[in-house]
């Protein structure tokens, strides 16, 4: 077990030192943005190198983190370069008018039946329909009311766990029903994501 | 429950919260780095930005740079988010939270310099961007090298003497710290200070030497 960590360890290494040379050598600005994409991801790959379930528990953090990283210097790279441009409609179909209310209905019936976070993912995935076909001039304040509110249920679920464990069963129905809402906000958001006045 | 191993350094603890074993605390040390952070986040919060002069060479003409509050709401925002992100960093007492604290340290000052139109603030915010986002592999890999070794992220399991911390993670410790604070780079920031709305752009130096501040008593503890 110790040999594998330690050539692990070596490999991630040698790749680390390959990525850092590629940024030195790289000129183009976009490139660089897209190699340091690729060392945000060494590093995880040494945290998934401890092999234990808190590393599991630690990479997601910091994906978050390099994702975040990622899109804020992507952010500042398209405002320098000045390249924005609001994209046109793509594509408009007869059943793009008539389908969406009642497939994002099943979807998010079904998505409110299965609950927590795969529940969210398929009512996501019925609102994200609905905004794609519907347009999206609906107020977005609603989504950041209810991603407040999932929250504040996360905090709630938190608390009931540590101060009193033995309503633990409310604080999980609690957490479900707030990744429920959380990950379907999220998801819709993705449905609206194609340029538009007011995003 | 939970006492500090080594006191020499930092002096005794002031406040405990536990967490299982992770432990937010402060020590006399901390608590003053954490007393500054907050001194700047509230400075942050009630102070109105710079007013800019250019002077124009060879004559006595100046310009005057008209700046509201409204212009700067984005600056003021990611400003106290850096506040925000500095005090959690000052009193976090497990490395893996630390580096992340550290890490939100170097989104915000980049959001802080982003939402100026200027170019020279633009390109020098990208660069410092690369950089703080390519530090984020040395912090995160120490935080895995140290958990991997010693099997503990807790702070207050690693100063005590029973457990050696490997020198290639302190290492990577410092060197993810500096490239996401860029301590003792401000070469490189000097190009993004130019930029107005001074106590805003204040909070960058601020956050980064309270970081380093911080890191360099770890590695010391550890």
């Amino acid at each position: 077990m110790e040999e594998i960590y330690i050539l692990g360890l070596l490999a991630v290494f040698l790749s680390i030192v390959i990525g850092f040379w590629a940024l030195v050598k790289e000129e183009d600005d976009l490139h660089r943005i897209l190699l340091t994409d690729l060392a945000e991801i060494l590093a995880l790959a040494l945290i998934a190198l401890v092999a234990t379930d808190l590393a599991e528990a630690l990479i997601l953090p910091g994906l978050v983190v390099g994702i975040s990283e990622l899109m804020a210097i992507s952010e500042v790279f398209l405002v320098r370069e000045g390249l924005t441009r609001q994209p046109e409609r793509m594509l408009h179909i007869e059943v793009m008018d008539s389908a969406p209310a009642i497939l994002a209905l099943a979807l998010i019936g079904y998505g409110v039946l299965l609950s927590g976070f795969s529940g969210g993912a398929v009512a996501g995935i019925g609102v994200i329909f609905y905004f794609i076909c519907k347009g999206h001039d609906e107020r977005f304040a609603i989504f950041e009311v209810l991603s407040g509110y999932a929250w504040v249920m996360w905090i709630v679920a938190f608390f009931i766990f540590v101060l009193v464990p033995q309503y633990w069963f409310f604080g999980v129905l609690i957490a479900g029903a707030a990744i429920l809402l959380k990950v379907a906000g999220k998801m819709s958001l993705v449905g609206t994501m194609r340029g538009g006045a007011n995003v | 429950m939970f006492e500090l191993p080594v006191t020499t350094i930092e002096g005794p603890e002031i406040f405990v919260i536990e967490f299982g074993d992770i432990v937010n605390y402060f020590t006399v040390y901390t608590a003053a780095l954490f007393t500054f952070a907050l001194l700047f986040t509230i400075l942050v919060i009630i102070s109105r930005p710079e007013r800019q002069v250019d002077i124009a060479f060879g004559g006595d003409a100046f310009y005057t740079k008209d700046v509201t509050p409204a212009q700067m709401k984005f600056q003021r925002f990611m400003a106290l988010a850096c506040g925000l992100a500095t005090l959690g960093a000052m009193m976090s007492g497990d490395v893996f939270n630390f580096t992340l604290f550290t890490s939100m340290v170097g989104i915000t000052n980049i959001g802080i310099v982003a939402a100026y139109k200027y170019k020279h603030v633009l390109n020098a915010a990208f660069q410092y961007g690369i950089v703080a986002m390519i530090a984020t592999v040395p912090l995160f890999g120490s935080a895995a090298i140290i958990l991997a070794t010693t099997g503990t992220l807790s702070m207050w399991e690693l100063f005590g003497s029973t457990i050696a911390v490997p020198l290639i993670a302190k290492i990577f410790l410092v060197l993810g710290v500096m490239g996401e604070g860029m301590a003792p780079f401000y070469v490189a920031k000097a190009e993004i200070t130019r930029a107005p709305g001074a106590p805003y752009v204040l909070m960058i130096h601020v956050s980064s030497l309270l970081l380093f501040l911080r890191v360099v008593e770890i590695v010391i503890s550890m």
